[in-house]
């Protein structure tokens, strides 16, 4: 079953319950280009518009930064994707985003399932005043009709999907609250991918943790894109050129220039980027 | 350049109005320390050594302070507390919820969240007797929709009470039956009928026509024997669980009522208990996927529990010491003769008790007001010294 | 994990997993949804409840044909006798409200004054280990039940503080006025100080920098900024001394006086609620159960006008600095 088939399951009115998890590890016969597709994409903060006139296609199972001054607009462009604007009363936003044939901005489009397919990570590491079992354990709990044993195992799988298993598998029923914040932001990464999503969002995983935890981190966003479509928010212009294959410059609410990583780094198009990687403003 | 000239102001004087302001602030504040000594030190002095065992395990004693005591008044307080926090607790709870955690986004729904939030400030400034006299519509009769409750009528929608007819036989034992229509006040004994004597073994009552009749010889018997057309007297066995409407002057009343009285208290510290959690958790629930609810109950309730907890505590002791509304609703109840055996009967409560015995005309009673008030002060100590110590815990668990 | 390959055991364990039907949770959500908005009607159910009650029976009150009173007379006539068995009752209202302004306005000149201060001092100057001491003090007194302060009235206050300095009935206007000012007086200070503390710390040191002493960047600076939250502390203390109960019942005797003279007993609106509930002959539409609604419905305008000022102002200043 391709991707795009899965996601459009999803619109059919009578959905079969007892379908399939998407398998997105299955090896795709034709994989997509485009993981992730904007169009003429516009966000407000009530009467302020924060985003204006975006068009990207994200690539499937690579890792996409988003760089740029604070206020440019990258992290509301990455909390639409997964309709986390939803909480705040003033966001608005028009044209497509369309993810495989699902239109995530479609007001009948379901929440729920849309942010189980993405998951998101935040720049804070917030896990649950929960064990570290029942973190990892919340969303296929909340998700999945899953037996116990199975359950364990998808636990395990996941954090040692996120290269933290090593370090808790003693303390499984203990606090979360007790790891550091390089752990704890790993956990997190466990977390979100043991609800089985295709696409992850992360937003600037790493401005809260010291540089050892940085390292340990952008190696597994590296490691994960095998899997994942990774879009990322960072500040650090060192961070996207390590850990990313596009990236993508945002400024007042526009991208000035999107492309190879390597590109946008050590040839770019426009004079706005180039001031900014070389350190002019920002 | 221009120069201007000023003179300054002495740097001197200005300090020294500065000293003075702090001085003065001192001695207010030990005023208000000394205030808070002088009161509890008065209160020990007149009380302390009415303090005793006795005094904890009697009841009242009309005319009697000596040996009167205030247990029926605590287990009163204590279960009022209980009953008045069953009640506001969920709906205090609920609307905390409702107030915090759901953003209305259309218009009505935002006017009701707005109105809520400023109605719930202004509940708490209303006073308690004010809730009392609303307790005593509501509760005690009920918007006088039913028939109000009389000696002789039987309230309406009575659950849990066996009526029984009592009366004494020739032999002069008590015996009784039950009671085949509670509202036929002209019953007559007619005909034999199973009864159980007063050593509660059962027997069949023997009836006579005439006095004359009765079996003077046997003494058994006639203790078992009754004159026809005897007219024997109601009373009713009431269960644990006994319940009318209206609720009439009872502790159910008293602490439905008291609930009106805290619910504004415990909304307001559940509020301040669930702003207490962290936002980022909230968006860690929703961004996996949890509806709102989801994100609410398996996540944010969790967290703000402890919270919770501490506000209840705070809440219900703002209850214990409440005088106002239980004086309101069941009057000025000093001692009951069963206790409180269900929650249709009356008990006196600590506050009510300390009130009367403060007004009695005897002045043994004024020592025993005070040793109460320190009993009742004891008990809120205890109550608070919970609340904080769940405080320190959670605030320690959410960093 | 053991045996099987990282691969195949990824691959059996997201396909087997059956989702969870979104229907159910849809109806429990709106169910959810519904019960918490009930939760909030119901306290609005409570304060439309009060208004109603008290105004529809006190208009038992004034429809009572005996009686012949009209809402003018009950206003304005200063003389309450109706529980007195000679002569013709009166129904003035104004004794009661005096009484009440008569208690209340000791109360306001006692915890006013030294609640500000407190609240200035724990804001503004208090070193640490005097903070340790000040603020569980005023903690523990906002704890005191109002009936214990009471009995302080009548056994301390009166006694040993007013009867040796002038000629105190048993049952005055003073003591019960004392008792009261201590009762407001930890919630003044609580809420002024939270008032104090919302300044923003960047118009302190602004005014530090200029040279300014700690007295004149407080009473410059600091105190004009918090002053819409000054204000509202005081009117809540207001409107809490006005619905005091407890403490007046005891300590104020229980006769309407229409006088200004703080030695004399002095009954309140709310002492006089209370004792009407006390009396045994209390009956479901007698003319006592019927005053009682009239003279709560005014206690209620009074205190709800009062609180309701007070809450707009303070979420006025909560809006300003948050």
């Amino acid at each position: 079953m391709s991707w795009s088939q899965s996601v459009s399951d999803v619109n059919q009115p009578n959905r079969n319950v007892a379908q399939t998890a998407t398998p997105s590890n299955q090896k795709l016969e034709t994989p997509p280009e485009v993981a992730i597709a904007l169009n003429s994409f516009n966000a407000f903060y009530g009467e302020f518009q924060a985003i204006y006139d975006v068009n990207l296609n994200l690539p499937a199972k690579q890792v996409t930064a988003f760089i740029g001054p604070s206020g440019c607009g990258k992290s509301t462009l990455l909390k639409w994707i997964n309709r986390m604007n939803d909480i705040v009363p003033s966001a608005h936003a028009t044209g497509v985003i369309k993810v495989g044939d699902l239109q995530i901005l479609d007001r009948q489009t379901d929440v729920v399932d849309l942010r189980r397919r993405i998951g998101m990570v935040f720049q804070k590491p917030n896990p649950f005043p929960k064990s570290i079992f029942d973190n990892v354990a919340f969303g296929p709990r909340l998700h999945f009709q899953i037996a116990k044993q199975d359950l364990a195992d998808l636990v395990e799988w996941s954090l040692r999907k996120a290269a933290v298993w090593d370090e808790v598998k003693d303390r499984l029923n203990k606090s979360a609250l007790g790891l550091s914040g390089g752990q704890q932001q790993r956990l997190c990464i466990a977390r979100a991918i043991a609800s089985g999503p295709e696409i992850l969002l992360m937003d600037e995983p790493c401005s809260a943790l010291d540089p050892g935890s940085t390292s340990r981190v952008e190696d597994l966003i590296y490691e994960l894109r095998e899997q994942y479509t990774i879009v990322m928010v960072t500040h650090n212009m060192q961070q996207a050129s390590r850990c990313s294959d596009r990236t993508a410059f945002f400024f007042k609410g526009e991208v000035i220039e999107e492309g190879q990583t390597k590109q946008i780094f050590t040839n770019p198009q426009q004079q706005k980027t180039e001031d900014y990687v070389t350190g002019k403003f920002g | 350049m221009e120069k201007f000239y000023t003179t300054p102001r002495s740097e001197t004087n200005r300090k020294a109005k500065n000293r003075y302001f702090s001085t003065l602030c001192l001695l207010v504040c030990g005023l208000v320390v000394l205030t808070l000594i002088t009161l509890l030190t008065s209160i020990f002095i007149t009380g302390g050594s009415w303090l005793s065992w006795e005094f904890l395990f009697a009841g009242h004693l009309e005319d009697n302070p000596e040996e009167s005591g205030i247990w029926q008044a605590i287990i009163g307080s204590i279960a009022m507390c209980v009953l008045c926090a069953l009640c506001a607790l969920p709906i205090g709870i609920g609307t905390a919820i409702f107030l915090e955690e759901f953003q209305p986004r259309n218009k009505i729904l935002r006017a009701l969240h707005w109105l809520v939030q400023l109605n719930i400030n202004n509940l708490a400034g209303v006073p308690s007797i004010v809730y009392g006299i609303l307790g005593v519509t509501a509760f005690v009769y009920m918007f006088s929709y039913f028939p109000s409750i009389t000696p002789n009528d039987p309230p309406y929608c009575e659950v849990g009470a066996e009526y029984r007819y009592q009366l004494k036989t020739l032999g002069g034992d008590f015996v009784n039956f039950p009671c085949p229509d509670k509202n036929d006040k002209e019953f007559r004994i007619t005909e034999p009928l199973e009864a159980v004597n007063s050593q509660g073994s059962p027997f069949v009552l023997n009836v006579v026509d005439t006095r004359s009749q009765a079996p003077k010889n046997d003494p058994v018997l006639l203790k078992q024997t009754v004159v026809k057309g005897k007219r024997p007297s109601a009373y009713a066995v009431k269960s644990f669980f006994y319940f009318h409407l209206p609720f009439g002057k009872t502790v159910l009343s008293s602490g439905l009522t008291l609930g009106l009285v805290i619910l504004p208290i415990v909304i307001i510290a559940s509020q301040e208990a669930l702003r207490a959690v962290p936002a980022s958790l909230r968006e860690a629930a929703l961004g996996m996927g949890a509806t709102k609810w989801e994100a609410v109950r398996e996540v944010v309730l969790p967290a703000a529990t402890p919270g919770f907890m501490t506000g209840a505590i705070l809440a219900m002791s703002r209850a214990v010491g409440e005088a106002a509304p239980v004086l309101a609703v069941m009057g000025g109840v000093l001692v009951t003769t069963n206790g409180l055996t269900n929650l249709m009967a009356k008990t006196p409560v600590l506050p009510v008790t300390i009130y009367k015995w403060a007004g009695d005309e005897n002045v043994g009673f004024e020592h025993l007001a005070a040793a109460a008030i320190i009993v009742l002060l004891v008990l809120l100590l205890v109550m608070n010294s919970i609340a904080i110590l769940i405080r320190s815990r959670y605030e320690k668990m959410l960093g | 994990m053991a045996g099987k390959s990282e691969r195949d055991f990824e691959q059996a364990l997201l396909r087997n997993y059956d989702l969870k039907s979104s229907a159910m949770g849809k109806v429990s959500e709106a169910l959810v949804m519904t019960l918490l908005v009930g939760c909030g009607v119901f306290s609005l159910a409570i304060t439309v409840g009060i208004i109603v009650l008290l105004f529809s029976q006190s208009i038992g009150f004034f429809n009572n044909a005996e009686l012949a009173i009209d809402p003018w007379t009950f206003l304005s006539d200063n003389r309450w006798s109706i529980g007195q068995t000679q002569g013709t009752p009166r129904y003035g209202i104004l004794p009661l409200v005096s009484g009440t302004f008569r208690i209340t306005g000791i109360a306001m000149l006692i915890s006013l004054p030294i609640g500000l201060i407190c609240a200035i001092y724990l804001s503004e100057y208090a070193s640490p280990r005097v903070r340790s001491v000040l603020k569980p003090t005023l903690e523990i007194l906002a704890g005191i039940p109002t009936v214990v302060l009471g009995f302080f009235a009548i056994k301390f206050i009166t006694p040993y503080l007013l009867q040796p300095v002038g000629e105190f009935k048993t049952f005055n206007a003073a003591s019960a006025g004392i008792a009261v000012g201590i009762l407001c007086l930890p919630l003044v200070t609580s809420l002024a100080e939270d008032a104090l503390r919302s300044v923003p710390n960047a118009l302190r040191e602004g005014a530090y920098g200029l040279g300014a002493t700690r007295l004149e960047v407080t009473l410059k600076v600091v105190v004009p900024a918090a002053l819409s939250g000054i204000i509202s502390a005081f009117l809540l203390a207001l409107s809490r001394a006005i619905g005091e109960t407890m403490v007046v019942a005891l300590a104020a005797g229980s006769t309407p006086t229409f006088t200004m003279d703080p030695r004399q007993p002095s009954q309140t609106m709310t002492g006089f609620i209370v004792e009407t509930f006390q009396s045994e002959s209390l009956e479901p539409d007698s003319i006592g159960y019927y005053s009682m609604y009239a003279v709560a419905a005014v206690l209620f305008v009074f205190t709800f006008t009062i609180t309701l000022i007070g809450q707009l102002i303070r979420m006025r200043y909560q809006e300003v600095y948050n």
